[in-house]
C-alpha cells in the first residue's frame, strides 16, 4: 500500500511540475490569427445567415448554442477538471433566469440591470450547496445537487404565484428592448451579438482557469487528492471557488435566456435537459477544453433537425452515452481528431 | 388524534416503500462504489412488467410480482455483465459508472415510452377494500404493500448478516482488498449485488403500481426519495438505510398531514441538508473514510 | 513448495520488482528483509494475485499461480495476511474470522478451525461479538492472523507483522508465528528489520530496489552484521 502511494504521488508531482513550466502555459503560445478570424466570422454570421432561406432559424440555433455552450463549459470545468459532480447546473441556470425575470416583472427594472442579479443569486446558491458537500465524497454532491434541482423545480411549479405563475413558470417577462431600438427584423441580430459577447467572455474566463496553474493542478490531482492534502493544498477552497465561479456564468446564461424568450417553464429542469447537457460533455470528451464545445454544437443542432424522430433520438443518445463511457471514456471528439490526424498523416506520406 | 394516526400510518407506508428503493441503492454503493442513477428506471421496469402481465396477459397478481422482480434482476444482470464489468476496477470508474447509469436509465425510460405510449395507466389493487379505525381510512392494499416490503427487508437483512454469501457481500463492501485475499470472488459478488438491488427496485415498482398510477415519472420520483434516504442513513450502511427510510417516511407524512402536501419535499430536503452539516456520514454512517 | 522465478511487476507504468527469484520449502519460515518502499509489499501482493506480474513465473505445489485470480490462489493454500491487517471494520470478530473460511472446503470445517484459532488467540474468543473496528492495534493483528488461519492455508504470507505495534506485542506476534510455523505451516514473512529473525527464520532474503541482493540461512545473515547494516541501516 505504502509503496503504491509514494509511487503515484511521485508521478503526480512530476506531472504537475511539467505542466507548471512557463512554456506550458498556453496563452503564451496562442496565435492571434485564428482568434481574430473566428471573431470576424462570428461577427459577420448574422448578415450571411440573413441571406439564407432558414436564416432566422440558424440564428436561433446559434444563440442556443452560445447559451448552452456557456453552461456546458462551466459544467465541464467543475466536473471534468475538479471532480465536482454537480447535477444542479440546469437549476442554477434557472435560478439566474427566475431571479432576473421576477425582478423585471415585480420591480419593473430594466433587463439590463436585472440580468446582473441572476448570476449573483446563482453564485450564492452554489456556495450554499457547496459548503456542506464539497468536503465530502463526490457522491454526496450528486445526491444533494440532484435533490436541489428537484426542489427548485417543485418551487417553481407550486410556489407563490409570482414565481410559479400557476404552474406555467414565468410568462410575459420583459425582453431586452432590442425591437424598440432597431425594429423586429434586426432585433434578432442584437440578441445574437449580446449572446456572442456573453459566450466570448465566459469562454475566455473558463479558458483562463482551465489552463491556469489551479486548473492544471486540479486535473493532475483529480485522482490523487491524498497527495494534495498532504501538501497542504485545500481542495475544498478551490472547489468552492470554482463551483461559485461557474455558477455565475451559468446564472448569467439563464438571465439572458429569460429576457430573450420572454418566458421560462419549470419543465426545463426535468432530467432530460440535464442529460442532454451531460451528453454534450461526455460525447465531446469530458475534461478536454474544446470537446464539450464541439459536443454542444452537434447536440444543439441535432434535436432541432431530428424533431420528427425525437423519441428515437433520446433512446439512441442514452445508448450512445453508456457505450461512450465504456469504450471511449475520453469522448468521441478526441477520438475523431486522432482519426483525422492519422488520415491526414497517411496522405502526406 | 386522528391526524396523528393518519400521519403515522402514512409514514409507515412511505417508509416501507422508501426502504425497498433505498436499500438497493445503498447495497450497490457499498459494494461497487457506484451511484446507480438507473435505479429509478429499474423500478419502472418492474412496474411495466407487472402491468403487462396483469392487465394484458391476465396473470394473477402474486406470480406477476415475482416475475417482475426476477425480470428486473435479469436486466440488472445484463447491465452488469455487458456494460459495467468492462470498466470495473479501472481508473475513472466513478464517473464512468455514473454516466453508464444515466445513459442506461435514459434508454430504458425512453423504450418504455416508445412501447407503452405516454398515457397514464391504472392497475387493480392487490386486495381491494378498506376499513376504518376511527376516521382513519386503512386500505387493505397498502397493508399488503407494507407487509411485502417489510418481509423482503427482513429477509435481506438476515441474508446479509447470517449467510456465508451475505457476509461476503458486506466484506467486499468494507474492505475489498482483504475480501479478495480471503478467496471471495469480488466480481461474482458485484453481480449478485446488482441482481438483488435490481430485483428490489423491480419489486417496489411492481408493488407500487397498485398504489400509484402507472406512469413514467414515478421512477424518477421514487429514486429522488431513495437518494435522500440513502444520504440520511449514510451511504453504504444497511441498518442506517432501513432506519432512515422510516424516519424520512414519517417526516414526509407528518409534514403532509400537518403543513400540507407542498411542504413535504422542501421540508425533507432542508432536513437532509442540516443532517449533512451536523453528521456528514449519516445516521449510522461508516465513520472514517466518508470524509473525502 | 513456492517457487518464484524472475518476477517483474509494478503499478501502471512503473516497474517495482526487477526479476525477483526466491523459494520457500515445505515447513520453512522464510523472511524477506528490506527497507520500506523497496518492493516487499508488491512482491507479496503479486504472489497472491492482487497485482498481475509483467514477466516471470510463480509456482506453488506444481501449480502456476501467475495467471490465476486471487480467489483461486487462496484455494491452492497460499494465504496472504496484508499489511495493516485490513479487518472488515463493521463486522464482528466472529464474522471476520468466518470470512477467513469463505471458501467451501474451509467453510465445512469452520467450527473446528474456529476452536483452533480461539485456542491460539484467547483474546479473540473474548472479543468475538465486538465489531472489528473497536479492537486495539494488537488485537487487530491477532484477528488478521486468526482470519488467515481460518482458511486451508499451506503457506502463510505475512506482511510486516511488527508494523505499528509496541515492542512487547511484536515479541508476542513473532512467538505466535513461530508456533504456527512449528505446527507445520510454511511461513513467508516480510519485515524491515532483523530484530526478530533470530530463532524464528530458517532462511532470509534481502530485497533492495526491487531485486534480491542477498540470501542465506538466518545464522549466516545474523553473523554477517556488516551486510545487514549496509542494507538495513
Amino acid at each position: 500500500m505504502i509503496q503504491e502511494e509514494s509511487l503515484s504521488t511521485q508521478s503526480v508531482a512530476t506531472r504537475i511540475e511539467e505542466r507548471l513550466k512557463p512554456s506550458a502555459v498556453p496563452w503564451s503560445r496562442l496565435s492571434v490569427l485564428p482568434v481574430v478570424i473566428a471573431l470576424l466570422v462570428s461577427l459577420a454570421l448574422p448578415w450571411v445567415a440573413d441571406l439564407l432561406p432558414f436564416g432566422k432559424f440558424i440564428l436561433h440555433l446559434l444563440i442556443l448554442f452560445f447559451l448552452w455552450g456557456i453552461v456546458v463549459q462551466g459544467w465541464n470545468l467543475i466536473m471534468g477538471v475538479s471532480g465536482i459532480f454537480s447535477f444542479a447546473q440546469v437549476a442554477l441556470f434557472a435560478v439566474g433566469a427566475w431571479t432576473s425575470g421576477v425582478i423585471t416583472q415585480q420591480l419593473g427594472w430594466s433587463p439590463f440591470v436585472a440580468m446582473w442579479f441572476g448570476p449573483v443569486a446563482a453564485t450564492v446558491v452554489a456556495v450554499i450547496l457547496g459548503l456542506p458537500t464539497l468536503r465530502l465524497r463526490g457522491a454526496y454532491v450528486v445526491l444533494l445537487t440532484l435533490g436541489f434541482q428537484e426542489l427548485f423545480r417543485n418551487f417553481t411549479t407550486q410556489g407563490p404565484n409570482f414565481v410559479a405563475g400557476g404552474g406555467y413558470g414565468l410568462r410575459y417577462v420583459p425582453k431586452f428592448p432590442f425591437e424598440e431600438w432597431v425594429g423586429g427584423d434586426k432585433a434578432q441580430f442584437l440578441y445574437y451579438y449580446l449572446a456572442l459577447v456573453f459566450f466570448v467572455i465566459a469562454t475566455f474566463a473558463i479558458w483562463r482557469i482551465f489552463y491556469s496553474p489551479i486548473g492544471m493542478a486540479f486535473r493532475a490531482l483529480r485522482d490523487a487528492e491524498v497527495y494534495a492534502i498532504s501538501r497542504g493544498v485545500s481542495p475544498f477552497r478551490y472547489k468552492l471557488f470554482l463551483f461559485g465561479f461557474v455558477a455565475f456564468f451559468t446564472g448569467w446564461a439563464g438571465a439572458f435566456y429569460v429576457h430573450w424568450y420572454g418566458a421560462i417553464s419549470p419543465a426545463i429542469m426535468l432530467f432530460g435537459t440535464t442529460i442532454n447537457l451531460l451528453a454534450m460533455i461526455v460525447l465531446g470528451g469530458w475534461g478536454s477544453f474544446w470537446g464539450p464545445i464541439a459536443g454542444c454544437a452537434v447536440l444543439t443542432v441535432l434535436p432541432e433537425i431530428m424533431r420528427a424522430v425525437e423519441q428515437y433520438r433520446i433512446l439512441l443518445l442514452g445508448i450512445v452515452l453508456a457505450l461512450v463511457a465504456i469504450f471511449a471514456p475520453e469522448g468521441l471528439f478526441p477520438l475523431l481528431l486522432r482519426w483525422v490526424r492519422r488520415l491526414l498523416g497517411r496522405q502526406t506520406r | 388524534m386522528e391526524k396523528l394516526m393518519q400521519a403515522i400510518y402514512g409514514g409507515i407506508v412511505y417508509g416501507s416503500i422508501f426502504g425497498m428503493m433505498a436499500l438497493g441503492l445503498t447495497l450497490i454503493w457499498g459494494a461497487l462504489r457506484m451511484l446507480n442513477l438507473a435505479h429509478g428506471s429499474l423500478y419502472l421496469v418492474g412496474t411495466y412488467i407487472a402491468f403487462t402481465l396483469v392487465n394484458i396477459l391476465k396473470v394473477p397478481m402474486v406470480p406477476a410480482l415475482l416475475i417482475a422482480a426476477l425480470g428486473t434482476a435479469v436486466v440488472g444482470f445484463g447491465i452488469q455483465t455487458l456494460l459495467l464489468n468492462r470498466i470495473l476496477g479501472k481508473p475513472g470508474w466513478d464517473v464512468g459508472s455514473l454516466i453508464v447509469g444515466v445513459g442506461v436509465g435514459m434508454a430504458i425510460d425512453q423504450s418504455i415510452l416508445l412501447i407503452y405510449g405516454p398515457r397514464v395507466k391504472q392497475m387493480p389493487p392487490l386486495i381491494p377494500g378498506i376499513f376504518k379505525i376511527g376516521r382513519v381510512v386503512i386500505n387493505y392494499n397498502y397493508l399488503v404493500v407494507v407487509a411485502v416490503a417489510v418481509i423482503s427487508l427482513v429477509l435481506l437483512s438476515v441474508f446479509l448478516s447470517k449467510s456465508r454469501h451475505g457476509l461476503a457481500i458486506q466484506a467486499v463492501s468494507q474492505q475489498p482488498d482483504a475480501a479478495q485475499l480471503m478467496g471471495i470472488p469480488t466480481r461474482t459478488v458485484f453481480l449478485i449485488v446488482m441482481c438483488i438491488s435490481a430485483a428490489l427496485a423491480g419489486l417496489a415498482g411492481a408493488l407500487l403500481s397498485t398504489v400509484y398510477q402507472v406512469q413514467r415519472e414515478s421512477g424518477a420520483n421514487a429514486m429522488v426519495m431513495a437518494l435522500v434516504v440513502t444520504i440520511f442513513g449514510g451511504l453504504g450502511s444497511v441498518k442506517g438505510t432501513i432506519w432512515a427510510a422510516y424516519i424520512v417516511g414519517l417526516l414526509q407524512s407528518f409534514l403532509m398531514v400537518y403543513l400540507g402536501a407542498g411542504t413535504a419535499l422542501p421540508g425533507v430536503f432542508l432536513f437532509m441538508m442540516l443532517m449533512l452539516v451536523i453528521r456528514p456520514s449519516g445516521l449510522f454512517g461508516l465513520g472514517e473514510a466518508q470524509r473525502l | 513448495m513456492l517457487k518464484v522465478t524472475d518476477l517483474e511487476a509494478g503499478y501502471g507504468g512503473s516497474v517495482v520488482l526487477h526479476g525477483v527469484s526466491l523459494e520457500v520449502r515445505d515447513g520453512e519460515a522464510v523472511v524477506i528483509l528490506g527497507p520500506n518502499g523497496h518492493g516487499k509489499t508488491t512482491l507479496l501482493r503479486t504472489i497472491s494475485g492482487l497485482i498481475r506480474p509483467s514477466a516471470g513465473r510463480i509456482e506453488f505445489d506444481g501449480k502456476v499461480l501467475s495467471d490465476m485470480s486471487p480467489a483461486d490462489i487462496v484455494a491452492t493454500g497460499v494465504v496472504h495476511i496484508p499489511q495493516g491487517d485490513l479487518p472488515f471494520p463493521e463486522l464482528t470478530v466472529l464474522e471476520n474470522l468466518l470470512m477467513g473460511a469463505y471458501l467451501p472446503e474451509a467453510w465445512k470445517q469452520r467450527k473446528e478451525k474456529l476452536e483452533q484459532v480461539y485456542e491460539l488467540f484467547p483474546v479473540l474468543r473474548e472479543r468475538s461479538r465486538q465489531l472489528a473496528r473497536s479492537l486495539s492495534g494488537g488485537e487487530r493483528r491477532m484477528l488478521a492472523l486468526g482470519r488467515g488461519l481460518m482458511s486451508n492455508a499451506k503457506l502463510l504470507m505475512v506482511d510486516e507483522p511488527s508494523l505499528g505495534l509496541a515492542p512487547f506485542l511484536i515479541e508476542e506476534v513473532y512467538r505466535k508465528l513461530h508456533d504456527i510455523n512449528k505446527s507445520g505451516l510454511s511461513v513467508l514473512l516480510a519485515d524491515e528489520n532483523a530484530d526478530h529473525i533470530a530463532g524464528f527464520a530458517d532462511r532470509v532474503y534481502l530485497l533492495e530496489m526491487g531485486s534480491i541482493v542477498g540470501e542465506g540461512t538466518a545464522e549466516d545473515m545474523l553473523k554477517n552484521e556488516a551486510l545487514l547494516a549496509a542494507y538495513l541501516g
